[in-house]
C-alpha cells in the first residue's frame, strides 16, 4: 500500500482516493480530490493559492524547520525486518507525532502572539478617526431640538 | 495564481469549461522550460509547414506555446501583457511532486544530508526570538 501525496495541496491520497492525470508526455500527477484537480486543470500555482500547504509552508503560516520532521524520510535503503526495531519504531512514531503536535501548538500560539492587542489599537484608532460617524443620544437630541425650532421660526417669519 | 477570472464563471459558461478539459490541455510552465533550452528552442523556431496549424506553424511563440498567422500577429502578441506575465511566471523554477512533498516534510534522505528547505523564519525558536525581540524596545523604555 502507497501513500501519494496530493500534487497541488500536498495532503496524503489514500488507495482508492482522488484522480490521477497522465500528460501526454508521460508525467504523471495525483490529487486528492477534484478540487485540486479543477485547480490544476485551471492551470493555477498551488505556491500561489493560499489554502495549499506549499504555500503556508512557504509563506510561514505553518512550522516547517523542526527536529521532528528529521525521522519521516524517503531512505531508499532496505532494512532487514526485525520484530523489535519495528516495536521501537511504530512507538516512536507516535512518541514524535505528539512532541512535533506540541511544538506546533505553540509555533501557533507564538504566531498569533500580539495580535488582541494590535486589534484593539486599531479599533481603538479607528473610532478616533471616526467619531464623527456616531450620533450619541445626546447629539441626537441636539438635533431634534434644532430641527423642532426651524419651523417655528418659519411660522413665526 | 495566475489570471483569476472574476466574471462569468459559473456552470452555464460552457465556453469556460471547454478550455479547462484535459483534452486540449496546453502545455505547462515546465513543459516550456524544457522547450526553451538552447536544443529544444532552434527545433521549434525551425519547425516544418503543417498545413493543420495556424500559419501553417511558422509562427510560434515558445513561451506561451501558441501559434499565430503571420510574423505581425506574433509581433502584437509578443508586446501584450498576456506574453509578459508568461515571461515573469516562466522566471521561476517550475512547481514539481518534489516540492509538494517537501511541503509536508517528506523529503529523500541519501546519507550526504543537506536536503531542500523552504525560504523563511519558520521554526519555532526562531518566531519565538523574533517576538522576544518585539517585545523587548518597550520594556527598556519604561526603564
Amino acid at each position: 500500500m502507497r501513500l501519494e501525496k496530493c500534487y497541488f495541496c500536498s495532503s496524503t491520497a489514500y488507495p482508492g482516493h482522488g484522480t490521477m492525470f497522465v500528460r501526454n508526455d508521460g508525467k504523471t500527477f495525483r490529487f486528492c480530490r477534484s478540487k485540486c484537480h479543477k485547480n490544476f486543470k485551471m492551470k493555477r500555482n498551488p505556491r500561489k493559492v493560499r489554502w495549499t500547504k506549499a504555500f503556508r509552508k512557504a509563506a510561514g503560516k505553518e512550522m516547517a524547520i523542526d527536529s521532528t520532521f528529521e525521522f519521516e524520510k524517503r531512505r531508499n535503503v532496505p532494512v532487514r525486518y526485525d520484530r523489535n526495531l519495528m516495536s521501537t519504531t511504530i512507538k516512536a512514531m507516535k512518541r514524535v507525532q505528539e512532541i512535533r503536535a506540541r511544538r506546533e501548538r505553540a509555533f501557533y500560539k507564538q504566531r498569533m502572539a500580539g495580535n488582541k492587542e494590535r486589534e484593539r489599537e486599531l479599533d481603538v484608532r479607528e473610532i478616533q478617526n471616526s467619531i464623527h460617524l456616531v450620533s450619541t443620544p445626546a447629539v441626537k437630541a441636539k438635533e431634534v431640538q434644532k430641527a423642532a425650532e426651524t419651523p417655528k421660526q418659519m411660522e413665526l417669519d | 495564481m495566475g489570471l483569476v477570472r472574476r466574471k462569468r464563471t459559473h456552470c452555464s459558461n460552457k465556453e469556460l469549461h471547454h478550455r479547462y478539459k484535459t483534452k486540449r490541455r496546453t502545455k505547462d510552465l515546465d513543459q516550456v522550460q524544457e522547450d526553451l533550452r538552447p536544443g529544444n528552442r532552434e527545433r521549434l523556431l525551425a519547425m516544418p509547414v503543417d498545413e493543420d496549424l495556424p500559419g501553417l506553424g511558422q509562427h510560434y511563440c515558445i513561451e506561451c506555446a501558441a501559434h499565430y498567422i503571420d510574423k505581425t500577429a506574433l509581433a502584437r502578441h509578443r508586446r501584450g501583457r498576456e506574453h509578459r506575465r508568461r515571461l515573469r511566471d516562466l522566471k521561476e523554477p517550475a512547481y514539481t511532486q518534489k516540492e509538494a512533498e517537501a511541503a509536508v516534510g517528506l523529503t529523500t534522505d541519501t546519507g550526504r544530508g543537506g536536503g531542500q528547505r523552504p525560504a523563511g523564519p519558520q521554526s519555532l525558536l526562531s518566531l519565538k526570538r523574533k517576538n522576544d525581540a518585539a517585545r523587548q524596545p518597550p520594556a527598556m523604555e519604561i526603564e
